[in-house]
């Protein structure tokens, strides 16, 4: 594979990881590395502790084993949650949003001179340009994830953690979606990404890895996802601690 | 301090004994509580829209509930009735970060823990102050209760310049990051803010804020001036800009005409009342606006 550019996203293995939560065994020996500026997707039944190893490896859970990051050219994070939690009704437009999340200077004085034109870029990378004046919290649930996935692109990430980004987009927002990832990973940065989508996962990932509190599997798209393993992906029982 | 407040005074009751301004600008306490009204109005305005957001209005009520059993304590422990700040700050703090701890640290839902507090906090105040009424004129605590424009000294308003001015210092770099940490605290501490650090700052923040305007607001309505004016700018804003701004002058012009109305009128009412009452009308007209206006219908299913 040829990268055009000298940047280079960062590896990471997770080594042995297991988590508890309130009592509950959440993850346990979790083994599997991330190639640096790949595709990698994650997948796997609601509550099989995607988001909770995601979250372990953003440094935000107690979890035990080791999660190594072995950065490349740079290290900044970006990372698209699954949900926000906030009010709907909330005066803010999807600029301010976008303002709040990236400058220092208070939203309500609006983007600075240095993040207006860094923003008004991202926000045209998602296809949201026409949609900067609209109230954030009237947004449909597809339109808020683009602009969370613009809100991932500022500063540019080397690395790039998106929670289940699809979820709600149209399919010319998954479209948008595919091509920015693509066009990021020719950049060279590493996305590692939580998705529900197999048809998606098998078309754009270059490493899939399964969870179900433990490693289900974790291999090429098209050597894992196979009919008999996606059936087993989504059966309840998940492994013991 | 006094003689940069005289320097702003002087001429002030000069044109209220000339007639040029309105009769009652010859009082010195007039002044003060419009100076403080100046400062207050867009601090707690601004402050307020963060409170809203944040969805933390029962918990700056449960505070100013807290002023109240800090007035009591601070009685008690032989402080000057008129200034018990060191009890009132000392208590109030505690209160705050002591609840935002437990809130941190047992997952409850907010609006119990606060409940709990807040039971506490009245359960204390009652106690004690049914232990010091002997000891002081009631109609004193009245002031405190619900504001006296009349109180209002050069010691006052150092509180509130301090306080407010820290505020600013804090609140405005701040502004961006506190708000995120009450959206997603993941997100939040990925973009290297500390969440529940900014959550303590911003309880300290509302906390020192409801001391310092009680002289003004009273402890009992002390909360209503971070909620009403941020709720009215609400109802009538698109943007963040807005929200932030018609909270700042709906405060501000509820602080000022809740204090020169009864006065001009001769009628004799707490100013915390008459300050609440008028931005309640504010509260009404902007409902008022947004039910009338086709520029919101819809805007908010
Ligand atoms: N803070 C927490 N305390 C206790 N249990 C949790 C917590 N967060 C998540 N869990 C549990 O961990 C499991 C995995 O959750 P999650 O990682 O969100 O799953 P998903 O794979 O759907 O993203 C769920 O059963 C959830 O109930
Ligand atoms: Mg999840």
């Amino acid at each position: 594979m040829t990268v055009p550019t000298n940047a280079m996203g960062p590896a990471i293995h997770f080594e042995r990881v297991g988590l508890q939560l309130g009592g509950n065994c959440i993850l346990s020996n979790v083994d599997f590395s991330v190639e640096p500026g790949t595709i990698h997707c994650i997948i796997g039944p609601n509550g099989g502790g995607k988001s909770s190893l995601v979250r372990c490896l953003l440094g935000q859970m107690p979890h035990t084993g080791t999660i190594r990051i072995g950065w490349g050219t740079g290290n900044v994070i970006g990372y698209v949650p699954q949900s926000l939690d906030f009010d709907r009704t909330l005066p803010m437009t999807v600029k301010d949003f976008m303002a709040m999340i990236c400058q220092n200077r208070p939203a309500f004085c609006g983007l600075g001179r240095k993040y207006g034109p860094i923003v008004e870029h991202a926000l045209k990378m998602v296809g949201m340009e026409g949609k900067r004046q609209r109230p954030f919290g009237a947004l449909s649930g597809g339109e808020r994830q683009r602009v969370l996935l613009a809100q991932g692109l500022i500063p540019k990430p080397d690395l790039l953690v998106l929670d289940e980004p699809g979820t709600g987009l149209d399919k010319a927002g998954a479209s948008i979606m595919r091509d920015l990832l693509a066009d990021l990973k020719e950049r060279g940065v590493t996305i590692l990404m939580i998705h529900h989508d197999l048809a998606e996962v098998r078309d754009m990932a270059d490493s899939v890895t399964c969870i179900n509190r433990n490693l289900v599997f974790s291999g090429e798209p098209e050597v894992e996802l196979t009919p008999e393993k996606i059936l087993n992906v989504f059966s309840p029982a998940g492994g013991t601690c | 301090m006094h003689a940069f407040y005289d320097l702003l005074r002087i001429p002030l009751i000069e044109m209220g004994r000339n007639g040029v301004l309105p009769e009652f600008f010859q009082y010195a306490f007039v002044i003060n509580a419009l100076l403080c009204s100046l400062l207050l109005g867009p601090v707690l305005g601004g402050v307020g829209t963060m409170v809203v957001t944040k969805r933390l209005a029962f918990f700056s009520q449960a505070v100013g509930q807290a002023a109240l059993t800090g007035v009591a304590l601070g009685i008690l422990l032989g402080e000057p009735i008129s200034a018990p700040y060191v009890s009132l700050f000392g208590f109030c703090i505690l209160f705050g970060l002591l609840m935002n701890y437990t809130r941190n640290r047992t997952n409850m839902s907010t609006d119990t823990v606060i409940g709990v507090f807040l039971s506490v906090s009245l359960a204390m105040g009652a106690c004690i102050l049914l232990y010091v009424t002997g000891k002081v004129n009631m109609h004193v605590l009245d002031n405190i209760l619900f504001g006296s424009v009349l109180t209002v000294n050069d010691t006052d308003m150092n509180v509130l310049l301090i306080i407010s001015g820290l505020c600013l210092l804090i609140g405005i770099p701040l502004y961006n990051r506190m708000l995120l940490a009450s959206f997603n605290p993941s997100l939040a501490r990925v973009r290297g803010v500390n969440a529940t650090l900014y959550d303590y700052i911003f309880i300290l923040m509302i906390t020192v804020l409801t001391v310092a305007s009680l002289k003004i607001v009273g402890a009992v309505l002390v909360e209503a001036l971070f909620i009403i004016p941020a709720a009215a700018a609400r109802n009538v804003s698109r943007s963040m800009k807005g929200f932030f701004l018609y909270s700042m002058i709906i405060a501000t012009a509820s602080c000022i005409l809740g204090i020169i109305l009864p006065m001009q009128f001769e009628i004799p009412v707490p100013s915390g009342g008459a300050i609440i009452l008028v931005a309640s009308c504010f509260f009404a007209l902007s409902v008022l606006i947004r039910a009338s206006s086709t520029a919101f219908r819809g805007a908010s299913a």
